[in-house]
């Protein structure tokens, strides 16, 4: 019995001693553990974050990354709320910039203006490096970590068929669209994404009401639902979907239509080249193309993806490892492997002319690179998320027919209004 | 055989036993064996229920509680203001559900468990099959059901077009993405409200029907006068239990609809997890869950005084 209550004690302590180890981060016989949140969870992205991150660690023996994977990004967020909730944060964390600026907010993330250097920074895109500050203060709270813009996917035979190439212009587009609908083909399917959080279609709504001369949200993050332009984009789409060429639906039905040999087209991050051409399977050629234009060549992409925020929680040494991470993250050969891997684009200019063959092979990257010089990255505002639901939940109910564009933006724009005043 | 004397228990015998039986369920052995499931009761459940309702007065920050502030009623005073969707229009759309949950619910339940109650090797067969669906996972239900209602691959449109019938958004219009999800939540729910049923229809005097048959009742009369009012306990149960579980539902609507098309399907539930863990607006739902605590809680009074009335 005694023998008994003695193993338990034991077993209790050993227990307790590991789970206190492996709580957290901190630096143990000299090594600085640092902990990672993210939610690079599936396919190529999480051998090529595990890869890169055993290469970081081979090059710095005192340092040991460990990678807490999210499976997507709704659960990353509330596991950083989560953790911050319980002062238990990791070192660093993935983070969209709105996220950013209400973490910034509650002081829970610190600038890194005292690890990045000027070089660091002049080695990014200048629109990479535009979104890594936040307007409150003005200072870096960001690092760059997977940057993507939105590019045309489409089906190179159903087009052949009517006669049609890759659009040049969103007119185009929609007439494309339109030709290769009925008996059972869609021109796209988009999922606008609901109150809770915007998905693809509400995406390529912001890229047309920007191509049509308005972005829907300000420099400033002040919503511009009811512009002419938004007005003119939401029409658009209604006008698709009562032509038969546009349904909505949900879990990537761009994708699932495009893989089926059902639909004409998906507009969708360079990101998805993998998770397409896989849906595709070689059943036909699929096309990449860059977006059409707008009226008067306006071209107009929108940057997407992440940055990463280091919390405040973290003591000087892991820091100041995580500092020497996210370097070597953003470094022109890790780019160079995280780009060909992972699908996403190089934060850095410097990292092209090491994938020289890979963009040979795989020409949407060069013409999606060249996007990222011009893409522009929604305003990182604490309010902007909320609004984009309430933009996906106007895409819902003028594209179904409950209301028109006008009334559907007027309401949308009404509650974003309210929502960035008590985001303030 | 008969019954000796010193068989026969003596009436003191019999009260000192019952004195002690009393004293044993309320004397502090008793209580040191119930402190265990006191306990987790009460870190699980009463703690953070008391803890939800103090939420419910701040303006809650979970990223860093010292930037919380309290501001008494103002949560409360938000769910007759906040905009779309406000409360009012979510707690519509809880009843819309719960309404087709609790009618629908029990009338097709009711009507299988009928229609089973014979018995029979080929009816279990079907009683197991009518059961399965219940002890599925909801989201993985939900998932497929989701794939039934595709616009442009999904079952149900096929069989629309097979019939020459034009295709429908299901999950995609306001006016039948609820309609849908109450056709999967049926098909989720009614196997559990028809073992129900059965177990009542098993204790149902068949006598009182034979003599009301004699008396000349059809089958209807027979059912409408002798056996549903035998059953109105059980029935009176299956309205609890599928009232409480509808106003508490939440994965399919989270799976299938995520509350749209424009907030057609955001029931309290939805909006209240919304609220807490989409927006962060903490103490606001914290006040939208204290209010759905206090609706439930009406809900099932009303439902008990209504049986305690019945059975009396």
């Amino acid at each position: 019995m005694r023998k008994t209550r003695v193993a338990a004690a034991l077993a209790v302590c050993a227990l307790g001693a590991g789970g206190l180890a492996a709580c957290g981060s901190g630096s143990s016989s000299g090594k600085t553990t640092i902990t990672f949140m993210e939610a690079m969870s599936s396919g190529t992205l999480k051998t090529s974050m595990e890869t890169l991150t055993k290469r970081f660690e081979k090059a710095h023996p005192d340092i040991d990354v460990q990678l807490q994977v999210e499976p997507d990004y709704g659960t990353l967020r509330n596991k950083e709320t989560a953790a911050l909730s319980a002062s238990k944060p990791p070192t660093i964390g993935q983070v969209y910039s709105d996220w950013a600026a209400t973490f910034a907010k509650s002081n829970v993330v610190v600038p890194l203006t005292d690890y990045a250097k000027p070089a660091d920074l002049k080695a990014l895109y200048p629109s990479v490096r535009d979104d890594l500050y936040l307007p409150a203060d003005h200072k870096l709270y960001m690092w760059p970590f997977n940057k993507s813009v939105v590019i045309q996917y489409y089906n190179t035979k159903m087009l052949s068929a009517k006669g049609k190439s890759a659009p040049k212009t969103w007119d185009e587009f929609a007439a494309t669209a339109r030709a290769v609908s009925g008996k059972g083909n869609v021109g796209i399917a988009i999922d606008p994404g609901g109150s809770a959080g915007p998905a693809g279609g509400e995406a390529w709504f912001e890229i047309l009401s920007q191509a049509y001369g308005t972005p829907v949200f300000a420099a400033d993050g002040k919503p511009q639902f009811t512009s002419p332009a938004a007005i003119k984009a939401m029409n658009y789409l209604v006008g698709l979907k009562k032509a038969g060429a546009l349904t909505l639906g949900k879990n990537y039905p761009g994708q699932v239509a495009l893989g089926a040999g059902k639909g004409g087209f998906d507009i969708s991050s360079v990101a998805s080249y993998y998770y397409n051409s896989k849906a595709v399977g070689g059943k036909f050629p699929m096309g990449t193309a860059p977006l059409p234009t707008g009226p008067g060549g306006t071209q107009a992409n929108q940057m997407a993806g992440t940055n990463i925020v280091m919390f405040a929680k973290a003591s000087d040494a892991e820091r100041k490892a995580a500092w020497s991470y996210l370097r070597f993250l953003t470094s022109a050969d890790s780019q160079a492997y995280w780009a060909q891997n992972s699908g996403y684009l190089p934060v850095t200019p410097a990292a092209l002319p090491k994938m020289t063959d890979f963009i040979k092979k795989n020409p949407y990257q060069k013409f999606a690179a060249q996007a990222l010089t011009t893409a522009k990255a929604d305003p990182p505002y604490p309010w902007i998320s909320q609004a984009q639901g309430m933009l996906a939940v106007a895409m819902q109910s003028a594209i179904t027919g409950k209301q028109s564009a006008s009334a559907a933006l007027g309401s949308a724009q009404q509650q974003a209004v309210d929502a960035m005043k008590s985001g303030q | 055989m008969a019954t000796t004397q010193l068989d026969r228990p003596s009436r003191r015998g019999v009260a000192v036993r019952s004195r002690r039986r009393s004293r044993d369920r309320s004397g502090p052995t008793a209580v040191l064996f119930s402190l265990p499931a006191l306990a987790i009761f009460a870190i699980f459940t009463i703690l953070p229920t008391a803890y939800t309702f103090v939420i419910s007065l701040f303006d809650w920050n979970p990223l860093n509680v010292s930037q919380s502030t309290f501001i008494g009623a103002d949560n409360y005073r938000k769910l007759f203001a906040h905009s779309t969707p406000s409360f009012a229009a979510s707690a519509l759309t809880s009843l819309y559900f719960t309404a087709g949950m609790v009618i629908g619910g029990t009338a097709i339940s009711l009507a299988i468990a009928l229609l089973l109650s014979r018995g029979g090797s080929w009816l279990s067969g079907v009683r197991v099959a009518v059961f399965v669906p219940h002890v599925t996972p909801l989201v993985a239900t939900s998932i497929v059901w989701v794939w039934i209602f595709n616009p442009q691959f999904g079952l149900a449109n096929a069989i629309l077009r097979w019939l020459h019938l034009p295709a429908v958004d299901w999950l995609d219009s306001s006016s039948t993405a609820m309609p849908a999800i109450l056709t999967y939540s049926l098909w989720h729910e009614v196997g559990f409200t028809v073992v129900i049923f059965l177990g009542g229809l098993a204790v149902v005097s068949g006598e009182l029907g034979e003599a009301a048959r004699v008396d000349g009742a059809n089958r209807w009369q027979e059912f409408w006068y002798v056996t549903w009012p035998q059953l109105r306990p059980v029935t009176l149960f299956v309205v609890t239990i599928s009232t409480i579980s509808s106003l508490q539902a939440f994965t399919q609507f989270f799976v299938m609809t995520e509350g749209g098309p424009a907030h057609a399907t955001t029931t309290l539930s939805y909006l209240l997890y919304q609220e807490a863990f989409v927006f962060f607006h903490t103490g606001y739902a914290a006040a939208l869950a204290v209010v759905l605590f206090v609706v439930t809680a009406l809900f099932t009074l009303l439902q008990f005084r209504t049986r305690r009335s019945t059975l009396s």
